[in-house]
């Protein structure tokens, strides 16, 4: 086993690194696939604490992983649906940033 | 219909009956349509119209006088006006004695003016506009005088103050004319105000202003005590503006500036009468209020010996006449208050006639003398317009009440009732009134047609058209004779008897008893009192006057100094009311309006631009771009944890 195997806490400090990545790409990168990519990783995170906390606390165990594939399933369509609409705008809108999507503010 | 008393049977009027209504309206209609195109040739279809109106409103007088309609007159139900609810309002069609004598002098008179305005407007360039607006006043008027619901009466009482402000500034584009009409509109209003107010009450009592079941429910005692007092003085509001009765009557003398023939027509034969029609016709109203009745004789006299002293002063022909229109009419409401009202009807009609006449010989004076109007430039002129004199000397005696001419008939009873009933501070001010008539209506012929001419060198004088002469003389004959007719014998005579059935019932209220007269006691103390007066006035305007006294004058004036300047002043009421309304009022609504502009308004504008500044500094954060909320929920996420995180410990 190695040194990280019968710890919690580490998989909880990864799963948070990968949120805050996705989190920062999300809010600051202005591609729209990129920021697509961003909520999966923060979906994953999620999915990585889940995870840990069903291998880890017995009272947890098949809730975690059931919960996982459910935001898996989820994550799927979502990606599905997002791609689908950044393709659509990107017609319409010949760019692929999102900073010049602003007609909602008229 | 409401049966109005017991056993009292209304009649039906014949068919024909609204075309009194139809008829001047309609010459309205057509002469405002096409009367410009028509120059010179205006004035025969308004003139055929009142000439037709004149004939349909004998037929129907004459027999309304004499009782041939039968005790409580002859109605026609037309229309229903306004219809909502338990609230109706009918337009119907009523003609009783009262009726009657308004309708014999508006038409009688209406229609010799009609006449008179060919002659006296001949030169006015918007001649087919003068008869269009006649025509208009006479359908309002005899709206008014016909209709048996008081909202058609107020309805036509704010027609007829039209036809009024048109009429007095006919000529427009002149400064005085046009501001005379406004103060008669504006003064007129303030009055109304009063009236629609006690219509409020009156619907609000009876839950209709239907003219004959508002009598029968203040004869059934349904109005009675302080509501009563208050409801008849708000009416009785509306009939003193109407009728420029103090402290309204302002607007009276100014309503001069209109063309001669409107002032015989509307002011001083016809609609100021129709403050007098309304106390009239609402008599029972009255007679239910002691209190009321004491205003309306108490305002009635006071006018009558205020306008006659200012009449004294007054040098201008028409405005001597407007203060004597004044005092008259004054002399009517005291006859109201005092519970006299056949000898105040009496007045209304032989007042009509007299004063009509006298208008419309000034106005062949003012014609004679091209266009002035200041007696002092007049002076000699009898033996040169010797019909026009003629028929104004009938005139003067009349309004004298000099017997046998008309006035002395209606004076002498309104007296004479004054004193009966009671009332002898009323009689007593009548009695100085009517001499001071006398003096001052002798001052105008003395000034006028006695005397050396004072007429300025190359004005031609000149005796009137036939079309002008000829309602003077026309109008002559019942200012001598229809006292007579109609009040002959006295207390027993042709009006008492048609008049009778009208005023039972408030005569009833008042306790008054209709008693013989008799000539050795003291009716003919009192008729002996009156004429000796009138007799005095007489003598010391002819006195005076007769021929140039210019010295006696001079000193009579210089011992009456301040008395004099305040007459010739009009008692500076006019400058009372500048000083009160236009120079007080007119701060405290400069004080008003800035409130209103600052706070009220104020209030109001910034509600607004709080919300449209707040919008507009929150529309900064709406940029449309997806990242910015998603910061927007990332911190809040965040913010949330903290607090979460903080306050779990």
């Amino acid at each position: 086993m190695s040194l990280i195997a019968g710890h919690l806490e580490p998989y909880l400090v990864l799963s948070g690194l990968l949120f805050s990545i996705g989190a920062f790409g999300f809010l600051a990168r202005r591609n729209a696939i990129s920021m697509l990519m961003s909520v999966e990783l923060m979906l994953n995170a999620v999915n990585l604490a889940a995870i840990a906390f069903g291998a880890f606390v017995p009272e947890l165990a098949g809730e975690g992983a059931s919960f996982a594939l459910l935001v898996i399933a989820v994550a799927a369509a979502e990606a599905t649906v997002g791609l689908a609409i950044v393709i659509a705008i990107y017609r319409n809108r010949k760019t692929p940033l999102v900073d010049e999507y602003d007609t909602m503010r008229q | 219909m409401m049966p109005m008393a017991e056993g009292v049977q209304i009649g039906l009027l014949p068919g024909y009956a609204p075309l009194l209504l139809a008829l001047p309206l309609a010459g309205f209609a057509f002469t405002a349509a096409v009367g410009r195109r028509l120059g010179k040739r205006a004035h025969l279809v308004p003139l055929v119209a009142i000439a037709a109106v004149w004939l349909i409103a004998m037929s129907l007088a004459l027999p309304a006088l004499t009782g041939g309609l039968g005790e409580g007159g002859a109605s026609l139900p037309l229309f229903s006006w306004i219809a909502s609810g338990d609230l109706r309002f009918d337009l119907g069609l009523h003609v009783d004695a009262l009726t009657g004598a308004l309708l014999l002098v508006v038409t009688t008179v209406g229609a010799l003016v009609h006449l008179y305005s060919v002659g006296y407007m001949a030169h006015d360039d918007s001649y087919w506009r003068f008869f269009a607006y006649l025509n208009l006043f006479m359908f309002s008027m005899l709206l008014l005088v016909l209709a048996d619901n008081l909202l058609v009466i107020f309805a036509a009482w704010e027609l007829v103050g039209l036809s009024s402000y048109l009429l007095i500034g006919f000529w427009y584009t002149k400064r005085a004319p046009g501001l005379a009409a406004k103060k008669a509109f504006i003064t007129n209003r303030v009055g109304d105000v009063g009236f629609a107010l006690g219509l409020m009450g009156l619907v609000a009592v009876f839950g209709t202003l239907d003219i004959p079941t508002i009598l029968a429910g203040i004869e059934g005692g349904a109005l009675a005590g302080p509501a009563a007092t208050v409801i008849a003085l708000l009416v009785f509001c509306g009939a003193v503006g109407k009728s420029a009765q103090f402290p309204l009557h302002v607007w009276l003398p100014d309503a001069m500036e209109g063309p001669t023939p409107v002032s015989a027509l509307i002011h001083a034969a016809t609609m100021v009468n129709a403050g007098v029609y309304l106390v009239a016709r609402m008599s029972p109203l009255f007679a239910a209020s002691h209190e009321a009745m004491l205003v309306v004789a108490a305002i009635g006299i006071f006018t009558a010996i205020f306008a006659a002293s200012i009449a004294f002063t007054q040098t201008d022909i028409k405005r001597v006449l407007a203060f004597s229109t004044l005092s008259q009419l004054g002399y009517m409401f005291a006859a109201l208050g005092v519970g006299a009202w056949v000898p105040a009807i009496f007045h209304l009609i032989t007042h009509g006639f007299f004063k009509g006449l006298l208008f419309l010989g000034s106005g062949s004076v003012i014609h004679a003398v091209e266009g002035e109007q200041e007696m002092p430039k007049m002076g000699g002129l009898a033996p040169k317009i010797p019909l026009t004199y003629a028929t104004m000397l009938v005139g003067t005696v009349a309004i004298a009440g000099l017997p046998p001419l008309a006035g002395f008939w209606s004076k002498d009873e309104i007296l004479g009732e004054a004193f009966k009933f009671g009332f002898a501070w009323v009689w007593l001010v009548g009695m100085i009134v009517a001499g001071m008539t006398a003096f001052y209506m002798f001052r105008l012929m003395g000034m006028t047609f006695w005397g050396k001419s004072r007429v300025p060198e190359g004005v031609h004088v000149h005796e009137s058209p036939w079309t002008m002469t000829l309602p003077l003389v026309v109008l002559a004959v019942p200012s001598i004779a229809i006292g007579f007719l109609l009040g002959y014998p006295f207390a027993d005579g042709l009006l008492v008897h048609g008049l009778e059935p009208v005023f039972h019932a408030a005569s009833a209220a008042l306790g008054h008893e209709h008693e013989a007269w008799t000539l050795f006691g003291i009716d003919g103390l009192l008729m002996l009192a009156s004429v000796t007066v009138a007799a005095i006035g007489t003598a010391i305007g002819v006195r005076l006057f007769r021929s140039d006294h210019a010295e006696l004058l001079g000193r009579v004036t210089a011992r009456l100094a301040p008395l004099y300047r305040g007459s010739r002043g009009r008692w500076f009421f006019d400058d009372l009311n500048d000083l009160v309304f236009v120079r007080f009022g007119g701060r405290l609504a400069s004080a008003l309006w800035w409130f209103d502009r600052r706070v009220v308004d104020g209030a109001v504008n910034g509600v607004g631009a709080l919300a449209s500044g707040s919008g507009r500094g929150l529309r900064q954060i709406q940029t449309g771009r997806v990242q910015n909320y998603a910061l927007g929920i990332a911190v809040g996420l965040i913010a949330m944890a903290t607090i979460f995180l903080v306050t779990a410990r």
